[in-house]
């Protein structure tokens, strides 16, 4: 496969071909378009660089919250996994289980899902 | 079919005369104004030859886009919604007419008065020339949603409203979290928080939905108008407060509390006066997080209505990245 340069390449140089030379030939009634565009382009090629990292992360704090057995997964098998500890979760906090018992526990894991998440669609807004 | 097309046009005109009594009607001018993906705007000039408005006007006329949101009311409830609140003194356009007979423009429709002013958010948070004394446009807006909130059930003309409490509200998004096929466990635990901690009581009185920064018009620095009433309903009057005090609804104000324009208590302290209401800082961060959950919740919905095809659209696609953001700030308000 060949793959150089890759996809965050790929992405970045589109992204700034679009912002340098397209977007000031644009009317203006397309230039928000464009802005949008180039928006989706940064968030796909943060969330390509950044890999599996944080949802292994976040795998091993669900395994943890929910006394779960540890698993090393990757990939979709990866994805897999988070999706239904994130179902079990859901159901669980709705069931009033973290009320008080392990609650600090839960906003940490929340908020570092939620900062992580934040670092690829919108990395400025952990800056407020 | 477009409001432009001459035929169109020409109907539109036999309306007016017969809505106001005119001898004639010229359309000078209808042009679609920008925004609103659920409704469209048109901007209508016209002079009338008589009638209840003789004179040249400056007129908007509204109707529905092609692709309407499920909670959103129809146009003729939006119509005497904005009647009920003009007659109660709010500062809102005034309705003139509704039109329900599909045959003139194809969809239903009614103009109302087009009010001066701006109502981009991110250029009133940012632009300080448009906005010379903050403090005074956040107590308008206070006192403006103090006299919104002086309109009580039951009234006449709103029979269609639905009275939506706390407890209501967090039934409504659990169903519809119930519905996607991934869990938000940071939108599980907003709600989880906003039921354990619920209002004993709670006062049921009118309230808007989307009263913020980005619906209402500022013109020459004061309070022109307030817009986009189709979310309105009956419930708790600091659900509207916790919304324009919302972090989502700041825009390039983000230390600004108040709807991005000014400090907390400038808007609060003339809502209590105004309102005869104490906004406790309890209730205030209740009904934030209530708030970051329900746009949560309709990003999410944003997000559906492209994912399903029901309309490809990358805005609404990206709307879907910002549920994140709102997670984020759930977490930050209940430690």
């Amino acid at each position: 496969m060949n793959d150089i340069p890759d996809a965050v390449e790929l992405l970045a140089i589109a992204r700034t071909t679009l912002l340098d030379k397209v977007l000031a030939q644009l009317p203006a009634d397309l230039r928000y378009d464009a802005q949008m565009i180039a928006n989706a382009m940064a968030i796909a090629a943060r969330e390509q660089a950044a890999g599996d990292r944080a949802a292994q992360a976040a795998l091993a704090r669900l395994t943890a919250l929910l006394a779960e057995r540890d698993l090393a997964l990757a990939g979709k098998e990866l994805q897999a996994a988070c999706a239904g500890l994130n179902r079990r979760l859901a159901a669980t906090i709705r069931g009033g289980r973290f009320d008080d018992r392990d609650r600090a526990a839960l906003l940490d894991h929340l908020a570092q899902t939620a900062a992580d998440e934040l670092a690829v669609s919108n990395p400025r807004a952990l800056e407020s | 079919m477009s409001l432009d097309a001459p035929d169109t046009r020409a109907r539109l005109e036999a309306f007016l005369r017969a809505a106001s009594g005119a001898d004639a009607v010229h359309i000078r001018a209808l042009s679609r104004l920008s925004g609103g993906a659920v409704q469209e705007n048109w901007a209508l000039d016209v002079d009338m030859n008589g009638g209840t408005h003789p004179g040249p006007h400056q007129w908007v006329l509204r109707t529905d886009a092609a692709a309407r949101v499920a909670a959103s009311l129809k146009r003729s409830e939006e119509f005497q919604i904005l009647q009920v609140a003009y007659a109660a003194g709010l500062r809102a356009p005034e309705a003139l007419w509704l039109c329900r007979d599909v045959a003139v423009t194809g969809r239903e429709f009614f103009v109302m008065q087009r009010l001066p002013g701006i109502a981009s958010g991110h250029r009133i948070t940012r632009d300080a020339a448009l906005v010379p004394d903050r403090a005074r446009l956040a107590c308008e807006l206070a006192e403006n949603l103090a006299r919104l909130h002086a309109i009580h059930p039951p009234q006449p003309k709103l029979p269609f409203l639905a009275t939506m409490h706390a407890r209501d509200n967090i039934a409504h998004y659990r169903q519809y979290l119930d519905r996607l096929a991934g869990a938000f466990p940071a939108l599980e635990w907003g709600l989880r928080w906003c039921e354990v901690h619920a209002p004993a009581d709670e006062e049921t009185t009118f309230i808007h939905r989307d009263y913020r920064t980005g619906n209402y018009l500022v013109h020459e620095g004061r309070l022109a108008g307030v817009l986009d009433w189709e979310f309105a309903a009956f419930g708790n009057p600091l659900e509207d407060v916790g919304w324009i005090c919302a972090k989502c609804w700041r825009f390039a104000g983000k230390t600004r509390p108040a709807g991005g324009i000014a400090e907390a208590a400038e808007f609060i302290e003339p809502y209590q006066r105004a309102s005869g209401r104490s906004v406790t800082p309890g209730a205030l961060v209740y009904w934030q997080v209530m708030a970051h959950v329900r746009w949560a919740v309709i990003a999410l919905q944003q997000a559906q209505r492209h994912l399903s095809g029901v309309e490809r659209s990358l805005e609404l696609a990206l709307t879907g990245r910002i549920v994140a953001e709102l997670e984020y700030e759930i977490v930050r308000l209940t430690r």
